[in-house]
């Protein structure tokens, strides 16, 4: 090579002096240039509300069970389920699942399959015969009387059992289980899921005492030894509409109960079931089953139907036929068949009071139909001997999904008779919202219930959180919810919504087979993988990628090195989902 | 082996072959074929080599800067507006002492856009202390990207080989693909002189006042001018291996001819040409084709010229307020002969314009009845 100058090495000791090259090199690191100095405003992790969280009736921490089954981490996520709610199995078949509707992954393809994921979850702990990890609290030696086995029932003893009280559930039936054993059909629930859940429970301590009714007297506190009762009843039966010859029709849920019980008659020919909500659609779909041709007569328009629009399109391509706007005025036998007259409605453009458009008959025409059977499910009420007295006063709550009533012994109403929403996830939220105002009742008297329960309200809604009730650490109390603003969109990939194989409308009428099929774990943990895991840091490390200060060490939890973060908030604004956000430093 | 290859991807074969270990580019028209095809290689595994997407032109340099400065072989391609948002880091690249190798196909500057040939995209740049080599051909794209690595590792400097857009890197051609075992041994793996070492931490490139910032650039001076030298020994050694050399640059028929045509890039092939048909037709015409711009092979370039009464200079360029870029080289570089020919200078195919047999025939009649260069460069519209 050509000449090099070399310089004095005395004054370049900092010079690396490889043949031929001079290059200036330090060995000096940058770490006393604490750019902490620099900062005004600091990262924080902070959690925010999900959008699914807000939205499910059982108040579930959906993104951790998302998080948790992408993982695999089936048990886990199976233990965040069970926190809020001691159905994951049968609340993955029959919950009408409003989070998916609340999905901010809705805005980007399609809604997680959150309630595939949670069934898929049920289904892994009843294989395993897993029991919740959690401890519950220490036995408080107070005993409460649970009235009726259904969902809120089974709820209110489960909750009030990890509590630390000795539930005692009483059921006048042979079986435990309620609406969900006697009102579902076996193709949505099938009994043996529903019963592996049920024994689960009085594993752990829930004493279920079957064909055994109790009178009304249990409520007075002179005739218990119970510290408290639950009154979880339900409806028992349809309400008939109140017309000539209504003792012709067949009560809906006495119908779908002897089904269930093996007891029903065969039913075939032409059957009017009478009503719009999702128990004229279970009737409907029952009936189709055992070859019967199914009309629904419904009043409104079938835009107006209370059921839900997935059973509703479910029962169509099984073969049953709509009527709207018709409402039975007369039934009359007719030889071996039955005679129904029906009136023409029409939308009177008022509204009925309930935010649906009032219907009024559409002149005086009447029309008949003949037909084999009339069935009524047109909707449901309580035995009288348990309907709760209504009005306000010293010595009772009026709750979201429960009646709270102090009459010596305090008394809670709930499940179908308090519910805003008649709907199996509702009932669970009922039976959480009692064991929760009956141990701050115990505890702090009745003037702490309402606002303990504020204090556990997931979102601005009225749904509570039991993990935070038992002031666990992984919820915070954070009314904000996510929305698809929030969620950093160019972080994540369009990918397909994972659903499990269903029956045919040819073989699902054959049989009451289940018409879904569970997700394998494969395709559950694929399908958990899609979620954005709103508001909650899921460990992905783009804080620490992005950092250019290296300040952020992941962890559980992660940690900033407010040492060297010079609060630049590029953290904050590559999060995809919301779980951080800078604070101003106090001065 | 030959091979019909398209000339982007005579480029891309030459740099699997180099086995280089780190890849950082950013597609831009038309350089895009070479690295699309490398992205493959890494793909399909055929190049054990770690292809790095990036958002820029200059997070693409700042990527291969950190690679070989890790100690890694490198390469990345650009064009035109890509090459210009690279400017800081290439100034980065030569100052730190970093061997690594560029594609870059010339491509005009916008506005008003234009995708096709001008070397005032590279020309731009060289003051950057890159090498910079213009190819003529796709055989001697793949020849000179191969020699480019061994030279860079030799001298520490970075290299850029250019090529014209779409004449040269759109265009098939035969072109003789050298066997993997044959470049292993012309080019071992690079062995760097020094590397960041994780288990002896430093940085490179910290402050540095004026009492050595001089040196530092002396030493880069140095190492250039020893280019020249070291570029033909390893030429030697290419054409022992594969039979191809091409020097600095090549003379062809200047002895006794009363004008010589300076041209580069893919024009020389044109060039080639009419100087047959010249000197068929009794026009003594010679041509000088310069591959090398930096350095500047000025030693070279006067013992070609000397003694030559006139040199059309054609320039695919152009310094704005000046003139034909290599044209001022040639003319500075004879400045201070005794005999000196005059220096005639034209700009030709700015944009992708066509530079024809008519084109380089007609500047050669001009200057051969010119009594005396004009003042400034001739422009061919």
């Amino acid at each position: 090579m050509s000449e090099t100058v070399m310089p004095d090495k005395n004054s370049l000791s900092n010079f690396c002096m490889a043949p031929d090259l001079l290059l200036s090199r330090s060995s000096q690191t940058t770490r006393s240039n604490k750019t902490g100095d620099w900062r005004f405003v600091r990262p924080v992790y902070r959690d925010k509300t999900a959008p699914c969280s807000v939205a499910c009736p059982a108040g579930e921490d959906i993104p951790r069970i998302e998080m948790l089954a992408a993982r695999g981490q089936f048990q886990a996520a199976w233990d965040v389920i069970m926190q809020e709610n001691p159905f994951p199995a049968v609340c993955g078949r029959v919950c009408f699942h409003p989070c998916e509707g609340a999905c901010n992954r809705s805005d980007f393809d399609t809604p997680l399959a959150i309630h595939h994921v949670e069934r898929s979850i049920g289904v892994h702990a009843l294989e395993k015969g897993l029991t919740p990890s959690t401890e519950p609290a220490a036995r408080k030696k107070k005993r409460i009387a649970i009235v009726g086995s259904g969902p809120s029932g089974l709820s209110a003893a489960y909750f009030l059992n990890r509590l630390g009280y000795e539930s005692h559930v009483y059921e006048a039936r042979e079986e435990a289980g309620g609406l969900l054993r006697w009102g579902i059909p076996e193709y949505r629930l099938p009994r043996a899921i529903l019963a592996a859940e049920i024994s689960r429970l009085e594993g752990l301590g829930v004493h279920v005492h079957c064909k055994t009714p109790v009178a009304r007297d249990i409520l007075d506190a002179r005739d218990t030894d119970h510290h408290a009762v639950f009154v979880g009843c339900g409806h028992a039966h349809y309400v008939f509409p109140g017309i000539q010859g209504q003792e012709l029709m067949v009560d809906g849920l006495e119908y779908l109960r002897s089904v269930r019980a093996g007891t029903a008659q065969d039913v075939s020919g032409d059957v009017a079931v009478i009503g719009g909500g999702n128990a004229a659609i279970d009737v409907a779909r029952t009936l189709i089953r055992g070859h019967a041709r199914v009309y629904i007569l419904y009043r409104r328009r079938i835009v107006d139907m209370p059921a839900f629009e997935r059973e509703r399109e479910a029962a169509l391509v099984e073969g049953l036929t709509i009527m709207e706007l018709v409402a039975p005025v007369a039934v009359e036998a007719a030889g071996n068949r039955i005679r129904l007259t029906v009136q023409a409605m029409q939308m009177s453009g008022e509204d009925a009071g309930d935010g649906r458009a009032r219907v009024v008959p559409k002149g005086d025409a009447t029309e008949t139909l003949t037909v084999d059977k009339v069935v009524a499910a047109t909707g449901a009420e309580a035995d009288p001997a348990w309907a709760p007295s209504t009005g306000a006063g010293p010595g009772r709550l009026n709750m979201s999904h429960c009646l709270f009533e102090e009459r010596g012994i305090p008394i809670i109403y709930g499940g179908d008779l308090m519910s805003p929403v008649l709907s199996i996830p509702h009932a669970v939220m009922s039976g959480k919202q009692a064991a929760m105002a009956l141990d701050t009742y115990f505890q702090s008297g009745m003037d702490a219930v309402i606002p303990r329960l504020e204090a556990c309200r997931i979102g601005k809604g009225p749904i509570v959180s039991m993990e935070t009730y038992c002031q666990g650490k992984a919820r915070q109390n954070n009314s904000q919810a996510v929305t698809f603003a929030d969620i950093k969109g160019d972080m994540f990939s369009v990918a397909k919504r994972q659903e499990p194989p269903e029956l045919s409308p040819e073989l699902r009428i054959k049989s009451f087979s289940p018409v879904e099929a569970c997700l394998s774990r494969e395709s559950a943990v694929q399908e958990a993988g899609r979620c954005f895991n709103c508001g909650m840091c899921n460990g992905c490390g783009y804080c620490s990628i992005f950092c250019p200060e290296m300040a952020v060490k992941l962890g559980e939890p992660n940690t900033i090195n407010l040492d060297y973060c010079k609060g630049c908030g590029i953290c904050v604004a590559e999060c995809p989902r919301n779980a951080m956000h800078l604070e101003t430093e106090a001065p | 082996m030959k091979k019909v290859v398209e000339g982007s991807h005579a480029v891309s074969e030459a740099v699997r072959l180099a086995r280089v270990q780190v890849i950082s580019a950013y597609p831009i028209t038309p350089q895009t074929h070479i690295v699309e095809a490398l992205s493959d290689y890494c793909a399909d595994g055929s190049l054990d080599a770690r292809f790095i997407c990036v958002e820029s032109e200059h997070s693409a340099m700042a990527a291969v800067i950190g690679a070989s400065s890790g100690g890694a072989r490198t390469f990345t391609a650009t064009s035109g507006q890509g090459l210009a948002y690279m400017h800081e880091l290439l100034h980065w690249a030569s100052g730190a002492r970093l061997p690594i190798v560029m594609a870059e196909v010339n491509r005009a500057l916008a506005p008003g856009w234009n995708i096709w040939a001008d070397q005032t995209d590279s020309l731009s740049q060289r003051d950057t202390g890159w090498i910079q080599i213009y190819c003529e051909d796709a055989q001697e794209a793949l020849d000179t990207t191969l020699m480019a690595f061994r030279l860079a590792e030799k001298v520490n400097l970075p290299v850029m080989v250019i090529l014209d857009a779409f004449l040269l890197s759109h265009t098939f051609e035969p072109v003789d693909i050298p066997a993997a075992k044959g470049v292993d041994d012309f080019l071992p793996p690079f062995m760097p002189q020094i590397k960041l070492d994780t288990s002896n931490p430093y940085a490179l490139g910290q402050m540095v006042g004026p009492s050595a910032y001089m040196e530092m650039r002396h030493n880069i001076q140095a190492a250039m001018a020893c280019v020249p030298d070291v570029l033909d020994s390893i030429e030697d050694n290419y054409q022992q291996m594969f039979l191809r050399r091409y020097g600095a640059v090549e003379a062809i028929a200047c002895e006794d001819a009363d004008v010589v045509l300076a041209v580069s890039g893919s024009m020389a092939g044109t060039c080639r040409q009419i100087i047959e048909d010249l000197r068929n037709a009794g026009t003594k015409v010679g041509m000088l084709k310069v591959r090398m711009f930096r350095p500047f092979p000025g030693d070279a370039v006067r013992k070609i010229l000397q003694g030559v009464p006139k040199v059309a200079v054609v320039d695919r360029n152009c310094s704005l307020g000046a003139g034909g870029i290599f044209a001022q080289e040639i003319r500075s570089e004879l400045c201070n002969l005794e005999k000196r020919p005059e220096v005639y200078s034209y700009i030709a195919g700015l944009g992708g314009r066509d530079v024809s047999l008519n084109t380089l025939e007609g500047i050669c009649r001009q200057t051969l009845e010119s009594d005396a260069p004009s003042h400034g460069s001739v422009w061919v519209l």
